[in-house]
């Protein structure tokens, strides 16, 4: 009665070089009911990169991520990961990827933490002493060896997620899809999983990071696909993204040792030039500005332009942060 | 093979989490058994009011009424509870929005739906048989000794039967989202023209003879031939050969509906919602 057909990987599929391809997308759509929920949408994540899923609520990303995992079909296109269609879902290939779903009722929340992933592990065909062994190693990393007999219900959702993340790292998967991660968590226990991650993908893991947290994307991901309504709005570099953001605003704290406020403005205005404008914050100390650039001004000209003109510049600040203003624009379809 | 070997090593896991999770569930736990026994007394004190001539024969042997109906009670709560919870396996993984996380796991989906029911597979029929050793001792029923084993191939041939019928309502339960109801009215059908609770002979002759095909009928009878009549061997042969084509129709059909509801629903992408 049990299911023997059971699928070997391709020859794709074998261990493959760091940089080799893993997750693939091609031209996917799917629909539910009236609704679309992706409209063509492609991804690649090499292994030992991490793709940042951006997007606001309803934008796709769960889809993708399931589609990924082979839990839902495309309409069309295809999905493939280590080389394998996603929707044949062979073993081998689970045995391969981890998930961490977007909710938190995907664990057993009547046994303990230690049992979950034991259980788990074993269903990955761990034995029962190894499915112990790497169930502590994974609560040691995730902290939450303390909790480990507590029920799991009683966690709080960060301590859930942090489980369901030592779940899908039960197998050292060659990739992982991973949605949502860092919604209930602290921002210390969110930099804690964001380093835990990265380490997984210099160790040659391929990582979808599925996210709406605009900031956490800098500095940890390497690549950007953002939807918007189940199309890709922009797909890139962190850095590419982030060029993208226009217009260009800063907070700067001015002083010249003779005006302020109101009658400072005229002299700033004289200073920055054509192009570039510069007023009094709305909010905040009177020392104040928003310094909104032109299209061909860099920051560095305004900046010298003013200290040329005897204002000390105390600090300077990105009013709304450069890479949000993109995820803004993009995400409600203007460029 | 290692495949298979590889499946089966897994179910264990499957048993252990359920035990931990129905012993986190004690009060339910201890009450289960508290009702049998409150239905055994309820029963002899019915039997005390039947007479005994009026109850069919087995082996040529008298019986009392709770003889008669205590072999009845075990066959149908076991079918009762078993069906159900083979039912609702899933429907339970689903409602805990844990059955995605196990599909996606390295595991067979045969696997799965036997997992999620394992440990009910192993403990109903252990219930079952605990529940007719202590009416026996506590009533003081006479039972033969010689026909518990007998017995006990007739229940073993029947599980699968029950399994492959719960499959396919968990398949059902799937695609449909509701079919609990459904079942259980099924069952309480079944039950009720099996012979278990009463003599068929009290139906119209026309069902008496349609529930002599019955599953519930024929393992009901298949027990009571050896434990109350002592015929052994002799009166099982029947029940085992009506009842193992039975049942590998019955998993073959509860395997394919299963199966075509759970890759209905990934197709939809509906797996995780209930």
């Amino acid at each position: 009665m049990l299911g023997l057909r059971h699928r070997q990987l391709s020859d794709a599929a074998a261990p493959a070089p760091a940089a080799a391809r893993v997750v693939e997308a091609d031209t996917i759509s799917r629909r539910f009911g009236e609704r679309v929920a992706l409209a063509g949408v492609s991804l690649a994540v090499d292994g030992g990169r991490i793709e940042a899923l951006l997007g606001p609520n309803g934008a796709g990303k769960t889809t993708l991520v399931r589609i990924l995992t082979g839990l839902v079909k495309p309409d069309t296109g295809t999905a493939r990961v280590l080389g394998v269609d996603t929707w044949d879902c062979p073993r081998d290939l689970r045995a391969q990827m981890g998930l961490v779903p977007s909710g938190d009722r995907s664990l057993y929340l009547r046994i303990s933490g230690l049992e979950n992933l034991i259980f788990f592990g074993r269903l990955h065909g761990m034995p029962k002493r190894r499915a112990r062994d790497r169930a502590w190693e994974l609560l040691e990393l995730v902290d939450l060896a303390d909790a480990a007999r507590l029920r799991s219900g009683f966690y709080s959702h960060g301590m859930q997620k942090r489980l369901s993340i030592a779940r899908a790292l039960l197998t050292q998967p060659r990739v992982l899809l991973i949605d949502e991660a860092t919604h209930d968590l602290d921002p210390e226990a969110a930099a804690r999983m964001r380093d835990l991650v990265r380490r997984l993908a210099d160790e040659g893991a391929a990582v979808v990071w599925a996210t709406q947290r605009i900031e956490e994307i800098r500095g940890f991901c390497d690549r950007v696909t953002l939807l918007r309504e189940g199309h890709v709005a922009f797909q890139g570099t962190v850095s590419q993204l982030i060029a993208v953001a226009a217009p260009r605003r800063y907070v700067l704290r001015l002083r010249n040792g003779r005006a302020t406020g109101a009658d400072l403005e005229p002299l700033l205005r004289a200073a920055v030039g054509n192009g570039t404008t510069i007023a009094a914050a709305d909010e905040g100390d009177p020392e104040d500005y928003v310094l909104h650039l032109g299209d061909d001004v860099v920051l560095g000209t305004a900046l010298a332009a003013l200290t040329a003109g005897g204002v000390e510049v105390l600090g300077c600040r990105e009013e709304v942060s450069e890479i949000e203003n993109a995820y803004l624009n993009l995400a409600r379809g203007k460029q | 093979m290692t495949t298979l070997a590889g499946e089966l090593r897994k179910l264990p896991a499957f048993v252990r989490r359920d035990f931990l999770v129905a012993w986190s569930y004690r009060l339910p736990f201890i009450t289960d058994w508290i009702g049998l026994a409150f239905q055994a007394f309820v029963f002899y004190f019915i039997g005390l009011m039947v007479d005994p001539s009026k109850l069919p024969t087995f082996g040529g042997q008298q019986t009392t009424y709770l003889e008669f109906v205590a072999v009845g009670i075990a066959i149908s709560a076991f079918m009762t509870l078993a069906l159900g919870r083979v039912s609702a396996g899933i429907q339970q993984e689903q409602l805990a929005g844990t059955l995605e996380s196990l599909l996606m796991t390295p595991t067979s989906p045969a696997t799965v739906q036997l997992g999620a029911v394992f440990y009910d597979l192993l403990y109903v029929p252990l219930r079952t048989a605990v529940f007719l050793v202590v009416i026996a001792l506590a009533f003081g029923l006479d039972f033969y000794a010689s026909g518990v084993v007998p017995a006990l191939v007739v229940l073993v041939v029947f599980i699968p039967f029950v399994w492959g019928l719960g499959i396919a309502s968990a398949g059902a339960t799937l695609t449909f989202r509701r079919g609990s109801g459904a079942v259980g009215l099924g069952v309480t059908v079944l039950v009720l023209f099996s012979g278990a609770y009463y003599p068929l002979d009290l139906l119209p002759s026309w069902i008496a003879t349609l529930a002599e095909f019955n599953p519930i009928t024929v393992a009901v009878d298949g027990m009571r031939e050896p434990l109350l009549g002592g015929t052994g061997w002799d009166g099982v042969g029947k029940a085992v050969a009506v009842l193992l084509p039975l049942a590998a129709v019955s998993l073959v059909v509860g395997a394919v509906a299963f199966r075509s509801a759970l890759r209905r629903e990934r197709r939809r992408g509906t797996l995780g919602l209930y």
